[in-house]
């Protein structure tokens, strides 16, 4: 699983940077819209995966059904469609009224990032809540505790590396997208996009020190995720 | 004080049972296991939703509509003592009370004591056994001295001479507090050490409802003959 990472160590020349300026500007357009992002499907994806877990089960498969959807489609597909569904000829229009355009811009790649990645967290946060027994949450009900109040003091904290796990694979998801970026936010440049015009334009030398770079920032999260989730498992 | 009327569908029989409890009183349901006991239970508490009928505790009615959980005055002790694992053992005997000045510290201590749990006050929910999560669970749930309190077989997995302990505990808690109980047993002689009647149930259905020596000389059916006859 790790020989990819061979590919370091191989030798393709001197490395330098191709323009540190943008590699810059990548680096911080990729690590704040993808925290952005995060926050949007964290509010947004935290409730529906509550609804979802105590669903009944045929409206769990269909709505599990309906979140496949953003993960199985092609990443090139899905930014077709959704500069289609947001361009000028349909939401797109209405949405210029306000000011929001809806291609190249910062909402453009986060609503991206967000389409590719909520599916990863909510399906990932039912798994979590599902291994919260439901019976604990109705005595804690009992107990005189409303809703918000059991699910901060015993649903949360019985699923909180669940749902670390989630929003980490939606973090690595969102922060690697690009084939769907490539579509609909070409400008502002993330790490991948720089990747490949770096790779495009200066050749491999300029793009080894950004690929350190990208893995530095895309696998921390998971692994700690991970980790913690592993010591607690042992811990049980 | 409590006035029920539950109608549960169940995958062999329907359960259609009125149960009524005045204020203060000690109630059994007895029957077999399988004949709907703890449904009735469940479904009076809010732990699952009756298909039909009615639930009133005094004026308040707990369904229908079905009344959210924590606005219900409801002290429920299921099969499962559903111990918060996170939990240690003091934060769950306090977790409907909290730590405030609401909070009626020689009463927790009083259970603390009681039901012996001491040794294991600071130990994780995770780390304890069976036996003792049953002991917590109550201790929780009496915590909040709740009017009416529901306790699903809360003896089983507690050795003879805990079960005599906790028999002799509930009784005067009972008498003190004044709370109405209504308690789902299998077993005729725990019953009729907590409750001066009982409900029979089979099948889902009220077959009898009597003091337990009119039980015992009058039997309904061949079937609670069996349960109350002796080894």
């Amino acid at each position: 699983m790790l020989y990819p990472l061979a590919g370091l160590f191989v030798p393709v020349g001197p490395w330098r940077w191709g323009d540190g300026a943008s590699t810059f500007d990548a680096v911080r357009v990729s690590l704040v819209y993808t925290g952005i992002a995060m926050l949007v499907v964290v509010a947004a994806g935290t409730p529906m995966a509550l609804y979802i877990a105590r669903a009944a089960p045929r409206e769990r498969l269909f709505w599990q059904a309906i979140l496949l959807v953003s993960i199985l489609l092609p990443p090139l597909a899905l930014g077709i469609l959704l500069s289609l569904a947001f361009g000028p000829h349909s939401l797109g229009a209405f949405l210029e009224h306000f000011g929001l355009r809806m291609t190249n811009t910062p909402l453009a790649f986060v609503v991206t990032q967000v389409y590719v990645s909520i599916g990863y967290y909510i399906l990932g946060a039912v798994a979590a809540l599902d291994g919260v027994p439901a019976e604990l949450e109705t005595q804690g009900g009992l107990l005189g505790h409303d809703r918000t109040s059991v699910f901060w003091r015993i649903t949360f904290p019985l699923a909180r590396l669940g749902f670390a796990v989630a929003l980490s694979l939606a973090w690595v998801r969102a922060l690697t997208e690009f084939g769907a970026i490539l579509i609909t936010a070409y400008y502002p440049a993330g790490m991948p996009v720089a990747l490949w015009t770096s790779l495009e334009n200066f050749g491999l030398p300029a793009v080894m020190p950004l690929l350190i770079v990208f893995l530095v920032t895309a696998l921390p999260l998971p692994w700690l995720a991970h980790i913690l989730a592993q010591r607690r498992l042992s811990r049980a | 004080m409590l006035d029920a009327h539950v109608i549960k569908a169940r995958p062999r029989f329907t359960v259609d049972a009125v149960v009524r409890v005045a204020a203060g009183e000690s109630c059994g349901v007895f029957g077999a296991s399988g004949a709907g006991k703890s449904t009735i239970l469940g479904c009076i508490a809010g732990a699952q939703a009756p298909d039909g009928g009615h639930v009133k505790v005094g004026a308040l009615a707990l369904f229908p509509p079905p009344l959210p959980l924590h606005k219900r005055p409801i002290g429920y002790l299921s099969q499962d003592a559903n111990v918060f694992p996170h939990l240690r053992v003091a934060e769950n005997v306090r977790f409907g009370v909290g730590n405030g000045a609401g909070a009626d510290e020689s009463w927790i201590a009083e259970l603390r004591d009681r039901l012996q749990l001491e040794p294991i006050w600071r130990e994780p929910g995770h780390a304890i056994s069976g036996g003792q999560a049953r002991r917590v669970a109550l201790a929780r749930m009496l915590a909040r001295k709740p009017p009416l309190v529901l306790l699903d077989e809360p003896f089983s997995g507690l050795d003879r001479r805990l079960v005599r302990e906790l028999l002799g505990a509930i009784v005067e808690w009972q008498r003190r507090l004044g709370f109405t109980m209504l308690v789902v047993d299998h077993e005729a002689d725990v019953l009729a050490r907590v409750c001066s009647r009982a409900i029979v149930i089979e099948e889902g259905r009220v077959v009898q409802d009597a003091p337990w020596d009119v039980l015992h000389a009058h039997a309904a059916t061949p079937l609670l003959e069996q349960l109350l006859a002796p080894l």
